[in-house]
């Protein structure tokens, strides 16, 4: 019974990854030589043999015609990437019975997504792409880049809490604590970005949220004029010299 | 559409959704939303998948031409926000919401199936409970239009028999409002009822899930008809009006003597709190009854053993009360109790899994005693003996060991002189057992806390009487139980018969006084009879003497009877 369920549980540790259906990396590409700007961000399966980084970037190159110097760096980074999430894997992740707040804000060309949401990083079933799929979908968004965004930031912050248990269990370890002190530290160092469930999800609650709660969890969307566009990309090049 | 209450409101569902109720969790559902029901997590309960699920349903339902999507529902929940898109997808699947909505056009309206199903709700303030009615055919003013290949697919079919059984319970509920099943029945329709038929007959069938129920099954207290299994039982699969507490374990035959490990390890512990308190064993236990639980108990292979650590736990305590008396035994058995208390922690932090960490529970100390070398053997039927001996009180465990060490002499010369060496010594410790007891309990229960403190206590006690062969010993311990069991039985089969004659001169009080109440009314009857007689002879007297009365005065008034009656025929003549 227990063998086939896809829900790991509270007690046993799994081996390192991300949280999701399928163990895909989230890979994010800012790359500017001479002026050129190249910026991007994909999924990645870990498992592909490496070859394969040389030969996208190649064609990515050659599909975006970007200067060739481009090549070697964005395979350089997709590869530094790529190693660091393996450093993390084979480690132990006591993800407990966890649920965390995602908070979605993000601009996709001219859409502004605004959204938060529970994940259970217990579920190993989910699926970001789907999710993603079914928002644009519901809510009558037609860029087709807007989708894979909303998908990929999901994973990154996934991604992020995923690394962040694996090294508060290793510090831990370091602190040579037994199990038992092991597990109550995590406890007390998550408790700050994992939800109550106890609060939320014990008999005495209801998982309905009250009426006038809605709005607050409702997701927003905005399509920006052209105007707007320019000026929050301005705003960003001035925030980032 | 036609209203059969003005409180109700038809919806329209997908035939092959039919097994929905507000009020019930299926088959179905368990099946396809497996995670609600594993207990996997404190976040996917039974419940929580119920209040998703109805409050979709509801939301859909509050305008249900228009499509409801996830994002719109979701920020109504919390939760993880994978499950509620697969609780979503599985109600939009199953025609549950978005089902005859325009703006979706593969499931497109009322020529979709060729025979659609009405669902209404009664909808009680906020709460979304109703009854599921199904309504025959088509609603009025829709053409039933064949087109197959519109129909919505319909994805893994439900097992039939519990969907048949299901549909029928429908049918019996709509049959008060004049609808029947419709015509178009499928197959398994049609031999529903048949089938339901049978199963009644074969056995038990659940009301909640339809399944026959192979094992337990909990009735209703409150009507005796409602039963359901105990797997809808333990998820809580009841109607929400019901309480847990109103149901009612019923064994059928074939489960008594299957025992799960869960149940096994209940039982112990209830057995270590109650003691031998079978009534609230059993109501601990909950899905055995007392009977089982006491034979199950006498086949594990410790099963006196914790019930002898229970007494002794009582015992002991008693003992402690009386340490006042003396002032020696006290100070033994307070020290011990301290010993105990610091030793536990640390022996816990050892060893975790062996221990529970619970104070209370004994279980897996006994288990090392259990399998002591057999050498121990003897001590421990020496323990046996003195707790045995302490229901009796000193005189009768001392003539009972006296008995049984001059059966022993009888039988074997050479033990004679054994004894007659150690007699007083030996007699001596079985003759006060009140100290001895307390002794040996602190004994029995530092062995319980600490193997190590055990032995070296076991050493004392065999260095102490080590004359004695432990063959023998053991057979006197034995033969001196057995005396000792013997005479707390006659003892109890004493009480019992002066308690039988008690109750049978109690019975027969109670007849006598019963007769004698019968003979009193019938007396009270009898004058009644009397009474009444009297009155009726006086009464015909009087009249008598009034007819007499009568009759003189006509005889004075001097009509005589012959010329009345000429005068009549005289009128009659004169008519012809």
């Amino acid at each position: 019974m227990k063998s086939h369920s896809p829900w790991s549980t509270a007690r046993n540790p799994v081996k390192f990854r991300i949280p999701t259906a399928d163990n895909l990396v989230p890979i994010r590409l800012d790359i500017e030589i001479d002026g050129q700007r190249f910026k991007d961000a994909f999924i990645w399966n870990p498992s592909d043999p490496d070859s394969e980084v040389v030969v996208f970037a190649k064609r990515t190159v050659k599909d975006l015609k970007l200067p060739p110097a481009f090549v070697t760096q964005i395979a350089q980074s997709i590869q530094t990437q790529l190693s660091e999430f393996r450093s993390y894997e084979g480690q132990d992740m006591y993800t407990g019975e966890k649920v965390v707040p995602i908070k979605l804000d993000l601009r996709v060309n001219s859409t502004l997504v605004k959204d938060h949401f529970l994940w259970d990083l217990n579920n190993f079933e989910s699926d970001p792409e789907e999710f993603a799929k079914t928002f644009c979908k519901d809510t009558g968004i037609e860029d087709p880049e807007v989708g894979p965004a909303i998908a990929i930031a999901i994973r990154e912050q996934l991604y992020e809490i995923a690394v962040q248990n694996v090294t508060s269990a290793r510090e831990s370890r370091i602190n040579k604590k037994g199990r038992r002190g092991l597990e109550h530290s995590q406890a007390s160092k998550n408790s700050g970005n994992a939800v109550d469930l106890f609060k939320l999800f014990g008999s005495k609650s209801s998982v309905v949220r009250k009426r006038k709660e809605w709005d607050v969890y409702e997701p927003m969307i905005d399509l920006l004029s052209n105007e707007e566009v320019d000026a929050l990309e301005a705003r960003e090049e001035r925030n980032i010299r | 559409m036609e209203r059969t209450t003005p409180d109700l409101e038809l919806y329209t569902i997908p035939s092959y959704s039919s097994w929905f109720s507000w009020i019930n969790i299926h088959e179905v559902e368990r099946f396809s939303l497996r995670e609600f029901f594993d207990g996997s997590s404190i976040t996917r309960t039974p419940r929580i998948y119920k209040e998703y699920r109805d409050f979709i349903i509801s939301k859909y339902r509050e305008e249900p031409s228009r499509k409801l999507t996830f994002t719109e529902v979701r920020k109504s929940l919390v939760g993880d926000i994978s499950v509620l898109l697969k609780v979503f997808t599985f109600l939009e699947k199953w025609g549950l919401i978005n089902f005859n909505v325009s703006g979706n056009d593969e499931r497109n309206g009322y020529e979709g199936g060729a025979r659609t199903a009405s669902c209404g709700s009664e909808e009680e303030e906020d709460h979304w409970k109703g009854r599921v009615k199904v309504e025959e055919g088509a609603p009025h003013g829709v053409r039933v239009v064949a087109a197959p290949n519109s129909m919505k697919p319909i994805v893994p079919p439900p097992p039939p028999p519990s969907l048949v059984v299901d549909g029928g319970g429908i049918v019996g509920e709509v049959g008060e409002s004049g609808f029947k099943w419709p015509p178009l029945a499928s197959y398994s329709d049609v031999y529903g009822e048949l089938m339901l038929e049978e199963r009644k007959k074969s056995g038990v069938v659940c009301g909640s899930c339809k399944e026959t129920c192979d094992s337990a099954h909990y009735e209703y207290t409150k009507a005796a008809s409602f039963i359901i299994c105990e797997k809808c039982f333990k998820s809580g699969n009841y109607e929400e009006d019901k309480s847990a507490d109103d149901f009612k374990l019923k064994d059928t035959q074939n489960q008594a003597a299957v025992w799960t490990e869960a149940e096994t390890l209940l039982l112990l512990e209830s057995v270590l709190k109650h003691g031998d308190d079978w009534d609230l064993v059993t109501k601990n236990v909950q899905t055995k009854s007392k009977l089982e639980c006491i034979s199950k108990l006498i086949q594990l292979p410790l099963g006196d053993l914790m019930l002898g650590a229970g007494y002794r736990k009582s015992k002991f305590l008693d003992v402690i009360g009386d340490v006042s008396d003396s002032k020696q035994a006290g100070v033994t058995s307070n020290e011990s109790q301290e010993s105990v208390k610091a030793e536990e922690p640390s022996s816990e932090r050892q060893n975790e899994d062996q221990q529970n960490g619970d104070a209370e529970c004994e279980g897996p100390p006994l288990k090392r005693v259990c399998t002591e070398p057999p050498s121990n053997a003897g001590t421990f039927l020496m323990k046996q003996v003195t707790r045995i001996s302490t229901m009796l009180g000193p005189h009768v465990t001392a003539s009972a060991a006296d008995a049984a060490v001059t059966s022993l002499c009888y039988e074997n010369q050479c033990s004679k002189e054994l004894f007659d060496d150690d007699d007083g010594n030996y007699v001596d410790s079985n003759a006060s057992p009140e100290v001895s007891n307390r002794e040996r309990d602190t004994d029995a229960d530092n062995a319980v806390e600490d193997t190590s403190l055990n032995q070296s206590e076991m050493k004392e006690i065999s260095s102490l009487k080590n004359i004695i062969p432990l063959n023998l010993r053991t057979r006197a311990a034995t033969a001196t139980a057995l005396g000792v069991a013997a005479a707390n039985s006659k003892m109890l089969a004493d009480q019992e018969e002066r308690e039988i004659g008690l109750l049978v001169a109690t019975m027969i009080e109670s007849q006598l006084k019963k007769l004698q109440r019968k003979v009193k009314y019938f007396e009270d009857l009898e004058q009644i009879m009397e009474n009444e007689n009297a009155q009726l002879e006086e009464l015909e007297e009087s009249l008598i003497t009034e007819r007499l009365d009568v009759l003189q005065r006509v005889f004075d008034a001097g009509i005589s009877r012959s010329k009345e009656h000429s005068l009549t025929k005289h009128q009659t003549d004169s008519v012809q």
